[in-house]
């Protein structure tokens, strides 16, 4: 290695990362599922599936369809329930050297409530990710996230039931993405993911029904990145807290094009599907990039974008 | 010590994929670390490789092994099988696998019953090829629509299973569905230990279901499902099973499954 060599360590919402490459939350289960293929000390962090207070069947089938360059998906939200994270998921995370983000979901706020105080009290959480913006449920999840009023009261309670690192997860269907994230960031958030999915649809023009039995879901993939990109820029220029950029990341280049928006770390879900390696690949990428252009840390990049 | 579940994905190249029967074609390609491991009822997530317009991987069942190649037997049915078709000797593809659980035999039937529908024969063929290699008496109803669109018999008669057809033309065999002579075997025989494994279309894995409960033979069917991740993330490919403790959990095929007793499954 020469000296030149770029370190990618960063620390986001007090968050220390050994690369700025996460696992979005929903598409890397807890963690376990990708042993066979992928060293989970080499991920930046791990992002683990929504939890709720109690265990969710989630939604009848069918859940999922693909799109061009994307996928709908209406799982939702089907969990373990908070206490069986922390008794069956969470010890097996302890095994690893990597901070473990645990998405948090609710249809009340005494659920978010609940689910974040046990979280604070279990061993081996680094933060807490608060789902906002879950495009699939009929009350709670979203209502929270397309209101403004409601994100500052639930970050707010959820904000004096923990010290842990707190990232609130915006969703993109909404008119004005600032005007929730300066809401998240008053209330007390420590960082803000974005975005979540979009919510979209796609029927079937034989039978004309729909193609998830949710009738609607929500957008994931590569058809979803220009928009992404465009709200972490919105939300860089409206906010000072860090951002998680996410939304169709599937290469470092991708990646790279969020740190320029604005993001100061990513997140990769859909690409996981595809590709069981891809957070790694995208780290290789990051990487790669910042030594072709000379570049020390991401740090340099963030938020970068001339506009001409 | 090796594990022996353990997944692998990995690069390989199509040897041939060559159309078998009307719309439906047989891919061969070699992959060593899948052909030593996938059991019957296993299947491989194939990725297509750059510039076919897909995101996801498509899920097919492993057909047969040989030595270090394996071969999957698929219908055109979308997108991704309309591409699938197009590749050629030496085009690129991605293998993940082996995934999910497998037939269970332990309980050594008297005889195993196959039952197959459509591109679902293509389940069963490791089944009926380890079956015969423990010496399981075996007897395979396979169902198409017509005689053009037959799978599997030369196949299964060369391994020695005693196999009956089913169109629903009468083009070939029965004229009707393969669960006709399901219900027709189990009212002219005397069965000892009977078992029935099926794969097939949704209609005729709930009537195949109907005859397990009505004459109580144990019956495990392979499902089938749209798939994102196949390594039990994204809880895309579920299905209702019931639990015996009562009430129902969504269970994913590519994890708990794709082989669940018929029992089980809630329609």
């Amino acid at each position: 290695m020469s000296d030149t060599h770029p370190s990618l360590q960063v620390s986001v919402a007090d968050i220390r990362m050994r690369n700025p490459v996460m696992t979005a939350s929903g598409t890397f289960g807890y963690g376990s599922e990708y042993v066979d293929f992928i060293d989970l000390n080499q991920i930046g962090a791990v992002v683990v599936k929504g939890i709720t207070s109690v265990p969710w069947a989630g939604n009848a089938m069918p859940r999922i369809f693909e799109t061009p360059s994307g996928m709908l998906n209406a799982i939702g939200l089907q969990n373990v329930g908070i206490d069986g994270f922390i008794d069956k998921k969470l010890p097996y995370l302890r095994n690893f050297d990597v901070p473990v983000i645990v998405n948090v979901c609710g249809e009340q706020v005494e659920e978010y409530l609940d689910v974040t105080e046990k979280l604070d009290a279990a061993d081996g959480v680094a933060a807490i990710e608060l789902n906002i913006s879950c495009p699939n449920l009929h009350c709670g999840g979203m209502s929270f996230g397309v209101d403004p009023k409601l994100t500052d009261e639930l970050v707010k309670g959820v904000r004096k039931k923990t010290t842990l690192p707190l990232l609130v997860k915006l969703s993109p269907n909404v008119t004005d993405i600032t005007v929730i994230a300066r809401a998240a960031e008053d209330a007390g958030a420590d960082g803000l993911s974005v975005i979540n999915t979009a919510l979209g649809m796609a029927i079937d023009i034989n039978t004309r029904r729909p193609q998830l039995a949710n009738i609607t879901g929500g957008l994931s993939g590569p058809a979803i990145k220009p928009i992404a990109i465009r709200m972490v820029w919105q939300v860089y220029n409206a906010v000072s807290i860090p951002i998680i950029g996410m939304g169709g990341i599937m290469t470092g280049d991708d990646a790279i094009e969020f740190f320029i928006a604005g993001a100061s770390a990513v997140a990769v879900g859909t690409a996981n599907f595809v590709n069981p390696r891809a957070s790694l690949d995208v780290v290789d990428g990051i990487e790669e990039y910042l030594e072709r252009h000379r570049m020390h840390s991401i740090a340099e990049l963030v938020g970068s974008l001339e506009v001409p | 010590m090796p594990n022996p579940t353990q997944k692998f994905d990995l690069p390989t190249e199509v040897i041939s994929n060559e159309l078998i029967a009307e719309n439906h074609y047989l891919l061969r390609c070699s992959c060593p670390e899948v052909a030593a491991r996938a059991l019957p009822g296993q299947f491989i997530h194939v990725l297509i490789s750059q510039g076919s317009g897909l995101l996801l991987r498509r899920p097919f069942t492993v057909y047969t092994i040989d030595d270090d190649q394996i071969t999957m037997l698929y219908q055109l049915i979308g997108e991704g099988t309309n591409v699938l078709s197009g590749l050629k000797f030496g085009d690129s593809i991605r293998v993940l696998g082996p995934l999910g659980n497998t037939f269970d035999f332990s309980v050594t039937p008297n005889p195993a019953i196959i039952v197959g529908g459509g591109a679902g024969i293509a389940s069963l063929m490791l089944l009926a090829t380890a079956l015969r290699d423990a010496d399981v008496h075996t007897l395979a109803l396979v169902g198409s629509m017509n005689q053009a669109r037959l799978l599997s018999v030369k196949d299964l008669q060369a391994i020695g299973v005693d196999t009956h057809i089913a169109t629903d033309d009468g083009s070939v065999g029965h004229h009707g569905f393969v669960t006709e002579l399901l219900t027709h075997l189990l009212q002219t025989h005397d069965l000892q230990n009977p078992v029935i494994y099926a794969c097939g279309p949704d209609g005729m894995l709930r009537t195949v279901t109907k005859i397990a409960l009505d004459s109580g033979i144990p019956t495990q069917l392979a499902m089938e499902n749209r798939m994102g991740c196949a390594l039990g993330v994204c809880l895309g490919c579920v299905c209702k099973v019931q639990l015996s403790e009562g009430g129902f959990e969504y269970q994913r095929v590519c994890t708990e499954g794709p082989v669940f007793n018929a029992e089980d499954i809630i329609w």
